[in-house]
């Protein structure tokens, strides 16, 4: 399996420069979710497939919902439904699709290459392995990144906080006078 | 993998640590109260403090193969633990006017010190990760914490990415290692390493890669550039703790991997950190010569003082390790001393800090009694006698001649006098005539508060280690590093 490797690797490189280098929000998301997909074929490649679910599930998935949530956030209107097909035109899928179109072909040939092109070698490393690993020698760094992630909510929460006074209404009101701020501040 | 009772035990004062963060943010959900949020971190650092006699009972004790409880990490962990009730007296005054919320911070120092606290009784590359991220993580947010003014936002951001770079590189450094010698361990790794790898590429790239992220995190030359900004920017109290807790914390770590794991071989990483120490020395002292900003002063002392440090490092035989602690101890008290006076003239909280020399300039005809324990904590700094500085950097001058590292010796003498003239200098703004009204000035109780309080009392301790250091040269000496069982 060295040639998934190599070639989920090298995928992988090519997308998260095209993140760094990306001008555009949207089209480096786009390259992250690529390059994310990329590296949980790495691990597969390697014979981790729990971690390479794992990368699937939570970064890939969370990184979508992420940018689901952008696009909600930046919805104000005519002008920003047309800023937003400028972002996504056909042209920008191509460089996205190729890459994964890649990784596509790289299965498809492990799969059903006949005979098989090649096996894994080294431990595989299930989710068994994985769980004991964690609630046996490093039941306390699990402890502790928790203790970690609180830090970060704690940082997060104080930074991010909107506190201009406001008077007190209900949610939907005060959210509509947000965006009716924004666009007045747009024009 | 069982816990029993005297595991318990020995992580006593990290759990008791996490529950307080915990405790407080319950609290706060329900009522805020900035003196009780201050009040419970307080009894909480005391309460982990006060465990250490406890834990002293069971030490040496392997808790999991990842961390080590033994006497050289609970004298770091009681270091670590009063600095940090240090900073949170400091940070009441300070934040009592904060125009902000402000029991948050009290969680993220919680959060910080437990960081901390694993780091230094961490005996594998993955809890010194976990221990290096749980402790710098909390910092990003302490350091931007009065982010409505300019420079603390730009000391938060600018220590984020720089950290978060660091991160990435000793990350890197250590899956390159990982993959060369199958282990995470110290003694795993020391122990593969001395056979036949260590003239391996990959090696040499991991050690190199390690060391540019933990020197980022010591901040010495050449990855200092971060340090006076955000020492600058941050919030006094936070320029403390970033300047004590972070420090004692990565440099104690530094030191058992370097003990555990040592780089034998050509000795070619010795050769490269002993260039980092003469480099931070030189580079430390000279820019500080001409800056205008006590803070950042201080900042680029800290840089000369790692370098000192690494002294002990690069010679990590015979009084080395004993060297490291007293001279850190006593950094460590100058360090929050000095700050302690920076933050008492700037708090109550009204905009940025007052940092300037300006600010200080005929202090003494003001306060007295706050100018005293300045001018105490500077000559403490320059490391003159009867002070608690002169005796550690005795200590650091003998572990370099007895290992015969002469270039170093000869930098820590360099370092000292170029070091004078600007200790010297802020000494000399004190007690000059001020003509006008100061802006920015102590409250006029400052003593009977308890970070008036804390800052009389480190001064007295500066001046006591420095008469008197036996009792602090016999309480380092009982704490060795254990090896792993």
């Amino acid at each position: 399996m060295e040639f998934a490797f190599y070639l989920a690797a090298a995928v992988a490189v090519v997308s998260t420069l095209r993140v760094v280098t990306s001008i555009n929000p949207v089209h480096a998301l786009l390259y992250l979710i690529v390059s994310l997909i990329a590296v949980a074929m790495v691990f597969f490649a390697l014979g981790a497939p729990f971690a390479g679910v794992l990368e699937i599930i939570v970064y890939a998935g969370a990184i979508m919902v992420l940018f689901v949530f952008v696009v909600m956030m930046l919805n104000l209107g005519q002008a920003a439904v047309e800023q937003e097909n400028s972002w996504l035109n056909p042209k920008m899928w191509i460089g996205p699709s190729i890459l994964v179109g890649i990784m596509l072909v790289m299965m498809i040939v492990a799969l059903f290459a006949s005979p098989v092109e090649g096996t894994i070698t080294g431990e595989l490393i299930d989710a068994k392995g994985v769980g004991v690993a964690l609630f046996g020698p490093y039941v306390l760094m699990v402890e502790l990144a928790s203790m970690l992630l609180l830090g970060a909510l704690v940082t997060a929460y104080h930074l991010g906080r909107d506190d201009t006074l406001r008077p007190a209404r209900d949610m939907n009101e005060s959210r509509q006078h947000l965006t009716r701020d924004h666009r007045g501040t747009r024009q | 993998m069982n816990l029993t009772s005297s595991h318990l035990i020995a992580l006593l004062p990290l759990m008791l640590v996490c529950v307080t963060v915990v405790i407080v943010m319950l609290t706060v959900a329900w009522r805020r109260s900035h003196f009780v949020s201050a009040t419970l971190t307080v009894i909480g650092l005391n309460a982990a403090l006060a465990s250490l006699i406890l834990v002293g009972q069971v030490a040496p004790i392997q808790v999991t193969p990842l961390v080590m409880i033994d006497h050289y990490s609970i004298l770091y962990m009681a270091m670590i633990l009063i600095a940090a009730l240090a900073c949170s007296t400091l940070a009441y005054a300070y934040l009592e006017t904060l125009p902000d919320q402000r029991d948050e911070f009290y969680m993220l120092l919680g959060c910080s010190v437990a960081g901390g606290l694993l780091l230094v009784s961490s005996q594998h590359l993955t809890s010194l990760f976990i221990g290096l991220e749980l402790m710098s993580l909390p910092l990003y947010g302490m350091a931007a914490y009065a982010f409505k003014e300019r420079l603390s936002l730009e000391a938060g951001i600018k220590y984020m990415v720089l950290s978060a770079m660091a991160s990435a590189f000793l990350l890197f450094g250590m899956a390159l290692l990982y993959a060369e010698s199958g282990t995470l361990s110290f003694t795993g790794l020391g122990a593969s390493l001395a056979n036949d790898a260590l003239h391996s590429n990959w090696v040499v790239a991991g050690v190199g890669l390690m060391v540019v992220g933990l020197g980022f995190k010591l901040s010495v030359a050449p990855f200092h550039l971060w340090t006076p900004d955000v020492y600058e920017g941050a919030p006094a109290p936070v320029s403390a703790f970033l300047a004590t807790v972070s420090k004692i914390a990565v440099f104690a770590v530094l030191m058992r991997l370097f003990s555990l794991a040592p780089a034998t071989g050509d000795g070619w990483l010795h050769t490269v950190i002993a260039l980092m120490a003469l480099l931070s020395m030189v580079v430390g002292n000279l820019l500080a010569l001409m800056q205008k900003n006590l803070k950042r002063i201080i900042g680029y002392s800290s840089i000369a003082h790692l370098g000192y440090l690494l002294t002990a490092l690069v010679a990590s035989d015979g009084l080395a390790l004993e060297a490291a602690a007293i001279y850190l101890a006593t950094y460590v008290a100058t360090t929050l001393g000095a700050f302690g006076v920076i933050t008492l003239v700037s708090s109550p909280y009204k905009g940025s800090d007052a940092g300037l020399l300006y600010h200080y300039r005929g202090l003494f005809w003001r306060r007295p009694y706050l100018t005293a324990v300045l001018t105490v904590m500077m000559l403490s700094l320059a490391g003159i006698p009867m002070t608690a500085g002169f005796i550690g950097k005795f200590y650091i001058f003998t572990v370099g001649v007895e290992s015969e590292l002469w270039w170093l010796v000869g930098g820590v003498v360099l370092g000292s006098a170029l070091g004078l003239y600007y200790y010297l200098r802020v000494m000399v703004t004190l007690y000059l005539k001020s003509a006008d009204e100061p802006e920015r000035d102590a409250p006029n109780d400052w003593a009977q508060q308890v970070g008036g309080l804390m800052v009389l009392l480190l001064a007295a301790l500066v001046f006591l280690i420095g008469v008197y250091p036996q009792p602090l040269i016999d309480l380092v000496q009982m704490a060795g590093i254990q090896m792993p069982i």
